[in-house]
């Protein structure tokens, strides 16, 4: 499996993607630090671009990256290593791949212009975004045969948990608002990766009345401590399930 | 089936054998219930129309496929449906060349030469550089894989698979874009490996590379096997000279008589 990723990774670090997405986060943050004279608001919009764009850029990467490679991993599953060894390596390179570039265009700005225990947190939750979206993108890499099929399925997933998932949440909270539904809420806001990794965030920021439904509700339903434990735990879920299940089908897959 | 043992005065030695193996692909069946076995010292060319379910063959034998019904020995291992992932140190002893490669494109060539005898843990002394010299790559180690045009992407596939000493070649449509002398040289790994004791596998629908260098031939139509018998037998059951003439004579007799095993 070392071996798959060392060879894999330095593939990706030559990826001209990798690299342009490293700048162009590094374009992004650079920019909204130097065009806003208060940190903290420049780290709000930040959290703002890094929800929405980091989910993307993993899920689709992944999802071609894989198509790209199919070949080659035909060629690897031909020599005497195991199936999960190969997938193994793939899956680190590609996650290693990503979080260097989201280190450097994203860690960087962050730790010259807000050094705070918020920017920390964007850059854990934007971490662990990374993570659930390449498994995700892995996995629909895995199950659709065609590549042009798996870049739509991931797109509509994207487009499901960054916008359709919270205005369905918050349509159903009007329309049921005459019951006592908040419990049953937090549980659904808590299915959504990009919500838990916002909420993470916000619960940090202490501003999480601001941020969106999903946050509101959850600071008030947990107080900042056992919410975190719970998000971080739900999106711990949300990287090992999807990678659990590209091993399942990979090992068994016809190449 | 129709397998039959060699001509040679010797007892052949089977390597592998193909018990009833067959293939779905959703409604498709790739492989329909073939029964054959490769010997040691033998190269078998593996002929057919399109689609006809050789590659499928070939894919099942390498693990990249795992057989619906039936089961595959290769020495001592077994695959089967039950048992679709053996311990993948049997493909150790393999070398394969398929029929289209895609290389990750950042790449150099050299970068995949080690790569790969990484991976499968082989030093320099393990190797055997003499392909890579003989078709002109040594030249072009430092040339990015995503440059490559198709026959030099076939030269680096064709080392790939040669360059771990292989006692088992399989080579699926190998001269497909090559130069004739490319060709030639791809093809004498082939020799190579049959004369140090190996099995050789090969596709190909040039009928004259598979008449200088079958010992038999086996004919997969719609995915069953309608024979598979020593390249002379053929001919002389055919009482032609050709092999493109001999196969239309072939597949009329075998659909007359149903056991045509010489």
């Amino acid at each position: 499996m070392l071996k798959v990723f060392k060879y894999t990774l330095l593939d990706l670090t030559r990826n001209r993607f990798v690299l342009g997405y490293a700048l162009l986060m590094l374009a992004i943050a650079q920019g909204l630090f130097l065009l806003e004279d208060d940190p903290m608001k420049a780290l709000l919009s930040l959290v703002q671009v890094v929800m929405a764009l980091v989910p993307l850029i993993a899920l689709v990467f992944t999802v071609v990256y894989m198509y790209d490679i199919q070949e080659f991993t035909q060629l690897l599953a031909v020599q005497p290593i195991a199936r999960r060894a190969i997938l193994g390596g793939q899956l680190l390179a590609l996650a290693g791949a990503l979080l260097l570039a989201q280190a450097v265009g994203l860690g960087i700005p962050l730790l010259v212009h807000a050094p705070t225990a918020s920017a920390l947190m964007l850059s854990i939750s934007g971490s662990a975004l990374v993570l659930v979206f390449a498994g995700l993108g892995a996995l629909i890499a895995l199950r659709q045969r065609e590549k042009a099929r798996g870049v739509g399925v991931a797109l509509t997933i994207w487009l499901l948990f960054v916008l359709v998932y919270d205005a369905l949440l918050l349509w159903g909270m009007f329309a049921l608002s005459d019951y006592p539904i908040e419990p049953f809420i937090v549980p659904l806001a808590g299915l959504n990766p990009i919500d838990l990794a916002r909420i993470m965030v916000m619960l940090e920021v202490d501003l999480a009345a601001m941020m969106g439904y999903s946050g509101a509700i959850y600071k008030n339903f947990f107080g900042s401590g056992p919410g975190m434990a719970v998000a971080a735990l739900i999106l711990l879920l949300w990287v090992a399930i999807p990678a659990w299940r590209s091993f399942v089908m990979f090992r068994k897959k016809d190449l | 089936m129709h397998d039959t043992t060699g001509p040679m005065s010797s007892l052949p030695e089977p390597r592998i054998r193909f018990s009833g193996v067959s293939k779905r692909y959703g409604a498709l069946w790739a492989l329909r219930g073939v029964d054959c076995t490769f010997h040691k010292g033998e190269v078998v060319m593996l002929i057919g129309p399109n689609a006809s379910g050789k590659t499928t063959l070939i894919k099942c034998l390498l693990g990249l496929v795992h057989p619906t019904e039936g089961r595959i020995t290769i020495d001592d291992v077994v695959i089967d449906a039950t048992r679709p992932a053996p311990p993948p140190g049997y493909r150790a002893t393999i070398g394969y060349m398929p029929q289209i490669s895609q290389f990750p494109a950042s790449l150099r060539i050299g970068d995949l030469f080690d790569m790969m005898a990484d991976v499968r843990g082989l030093t320099a002394a393990e190797l055997d550089d003499g392909l890579i010299t003989d078709l002109g790559l040594h030249k072009q180690l430092d040339k990015r894989l995503s440059t490559l045009s198709g026959g030099t992407r076939q030269k680096v596939s064709a080392v790939l698979a040669c360059r771990t000493r292989p006692s088992v070649l399989v080579m699926d449509e190998p001269t497909a874009g090559l130069d004739p002398i490319s060709s030639t040289r791809v093809l004498a790994e082939a020799d190579r490996v049959r004369a140090a004791g190996g099995t050789v596998l090969v596709t190909s629908h040039l009928m004259e590379e598979v008449e200088t260098l079958a010992d038999r031939v086996a004919y997969l139509e719609d995915g069953t096997l309608r024979f598979m018998l020593p390249m002379h037998e053929i001919l002389a059951i055919t009482g032609t000279d050709r092999l493109a003439k001999a196969l239309p004579v072939m597949l009329e007799r075998e659909r007359m008589n149903e056991n045509v095993v010489a």
